[in-house]
């Protein structure tokens, strides 16, 4: 009997636990270790940010799920991974420690035989001071959407904004990322949409001003570098339609900007031109940067080998080529295809947790040497693949033995379908559907734009809003592994 | 023209695009929409099925 590990029950770790012991069946087992009592449909955090939608409506409890699965459900955190064993055994193993209540605290060492890490990212409010509060957490200045938690502090400071608005009083907000680094524009791009959506309806919009900030070097890079889609009978960049979106709802924005600093009230920023300057603000949601959570790698030896084993930002490295080096130089075949470390063979990383190669946007540095570029996004679609990918690879090894081909799954060969909404509401509500193909953009395939333009495409309709409402409901059912639930693709 | 009072605003509105009346009317007509939900889903099962 073999053991998969899987840490991390997000996305990526989900869709490769459940796919894992639909495949494996009863003769092997299948772990996961997560922190979280719940899983999270993190899309819809956002609607929870402006109202629209409860904590209830965007979480559910893991322990049924997998109980019901015949997955072993450890809440708790994974603190360090032993590829090679330890002095007395060659075992490899995971360290833990539990977060269920009535276990707080207590460590425990899991073996495998394979091990998946889909830990996804820290949130690394503390890298902008003042965006964290000096311990791991975000701080009091700002809000965030980034789990459902956060979404429901979010939208009590929102109506509190918009209580001072109907009051007479001018209000300032600011959304967008809070670091030179950041990933995840799409999301910031749905809040400040919303918020603004939502206000119109509260009858304040004129009394608010809402702006923009991010570290885009153009609008709708998205951290992919934009893309281009064929409106009209022309071939259009997708930061025609991004401006033309902020300029139809009037909310100015200010890019290429590295938020250093954040105080009460302000955000101070650096350019890609080296100037600074601050942007004050009585509400602002900054999307922090991310990072690897932390995990350590040891020897067996007890040596602490992490860096052999993770990136200086700490994800895993992967089958990805990791010195590519500059930009001009840059290849699809850059990605990895099956997230096998290259050093243990029975270890994957998957979602947010693989180390990518490099950006998929153009890096670009302010005259100051300080980094301010989009970093890549693994959104929900690219990391259930891969979770998918990974799982069926590992079910392959255990199952038909180490010959066994891997699946591969890499971004420069699969397409993404997202929806960003701008606002929520049956028949008042609108999104942007969007579809790209591949994510990371192949030039040799596709010379020119990077992309088939024949699958990508964008438009922004209320349609576009009842397909991301609908997907809500849909990805709920499939994590929940309700009747039929293999029938809904990632 | 209610929709172009924007441009006027900024110098990053006045460079850009923005959705006369009609254009916008159609992102919230209903039967309009109903049709693009059909297209938007063919399309993005395309996409999802070269993905696979």
């Amino acid at each position: 009997m073999a053991r998969l590990v899987i840490m991390g029950g997000g996305v990526s770790g989900h869709t490769a636990a459940t796919f894992a012991k639909k495949w494996l069946g009863k003769d092997h087992e299948v772990v996961v270790v997560t922190p979280n009592a719940n899983w999270n449909w993190i899309p819809s955090n956002i609607w929870v940010g402006v109202g629209q939608m409860t904590k209830e409506e965007v979480v559910f409890p893991l322990a049924p799920v997998y109980k019901k699965a015949g997955i072993d459900f450890k809440q708790a955190l994974a603190v360090s991974i032993h590829p090679d064993g330890k002095a007395d055994s060659d075992t490899p193993y995971i360290t833990i420690k539990y977060t269920e209540e009535g276990k707080a605290g207590e460590t425990e060492e899991v073996t495998y035989d394979y091990l998946i890490n889909a830990t996804g990212p820290k949130l690394n409010f503390d890298a902008t001071p003042g965006l964290g509060n000096g311990e791991g957490q975000m701080g009091s200045h700002t809000v965030s959407v980034c789990t459902a938690d956060h979404a429901v502090h979010a939208n009590e400071e929102l109506h509190k904004i918009f209580d001072k608005a109907k009051a007479g009083e001018k209000q300032k907000i600011l959304v967008g990322t809070g670091h030179g680094m950041c990933t995840c524009q799409g999301a910031a791009f749905e809040y400040i949409f919303n918020i603004e959506h939502e206000a119109k309806a509260a009858g304040v919009r004129d009394m608010i001003d809402i702006k923009w900030i991010s570290n885009e070097s153009f609008m709708g890079d998205f951290g992919m570098g934009g893309l281009h889609m064929k409106v009209g009978g022309f071939v259009v960049s997708s930061k025609l339609f991004a401006e033309s979106l902020f300029a139809e709802r009037n909310v100015p924005w200010l890019i290429g900007a590295h938020v250093s600093k954040v105080e009460e009230g302000k955000a101070h920023y650096e350019l890609l031109d080296g100037t600074t300057g601050v942007e004050e603000f009585d509400f602002a949601m900054l999307i922090p940067p991310f990072s690897g959570v932390g995990l350590k790698a040891i020897a067996k030896d007890g040596s602490d080998v992490t860096s052999d084993m993770f990136l200086p930002n700490g994800f895993m490295k992967v089958d990805a080529k990791y010195d590519a080096g500059a930009y001009e130089n840059w290849k699809a075949s850059d990605w990895p295809r099956t997230y096998q470390n290259p050093d243990h063979d029975n270890i994957f990383a998957a979602g947010i947790a693989f180390a990518p190669p490099h950006l998929i946007s153009k890096p670009a540095s302010s005259v100051n040497g300080t980094p301010i570029n989009p970093t890549p996004p693994r959104t929900g679609m690219p990391s259930g693949i891969i979770g998918k990918a990974v799982a069926h690879s590992i079910c392959d090894l255990i199952q038909n033995g180490k010959s066994a081909k891997l699946h591969d799954a890499s971004m420069a060969e699969m397409g993404a379908a997202c929806v960003a909404s701008a606002g929520k509401g049956l028949t008042t509500g609108t999104a942007a559907a969007m579809t790209v193909y591949p994510v990371v953009p192949d030039y040799e395939t596709y010379p020119g734009t990077g992309r088939d333009t024949n699958y990508t495409f964008g438009e922004v309709g209320l349609a576009g809003h009842w397909i991301k409402h609908i997907l809500h409901h849909l990805f709920v059912y499939k994590a929940k592994l309700k009747p039929g639930w293999t029938l809904i693709p990632e | 023209m209610e929709h172009e009072k924007n441009f006027q605003k900024n110098d990053q509105f006045e460079l850009t695009m923005i959705p006369g009346g009609f254009a916008k009317k159609m992102r919230t007509c209903l039967i309009f929409q109903a049709f693009r939900f059909a297209v938007i889903n063919l399309k993005m099962l395309v996409v999802v099925s070269k993905s696979h």
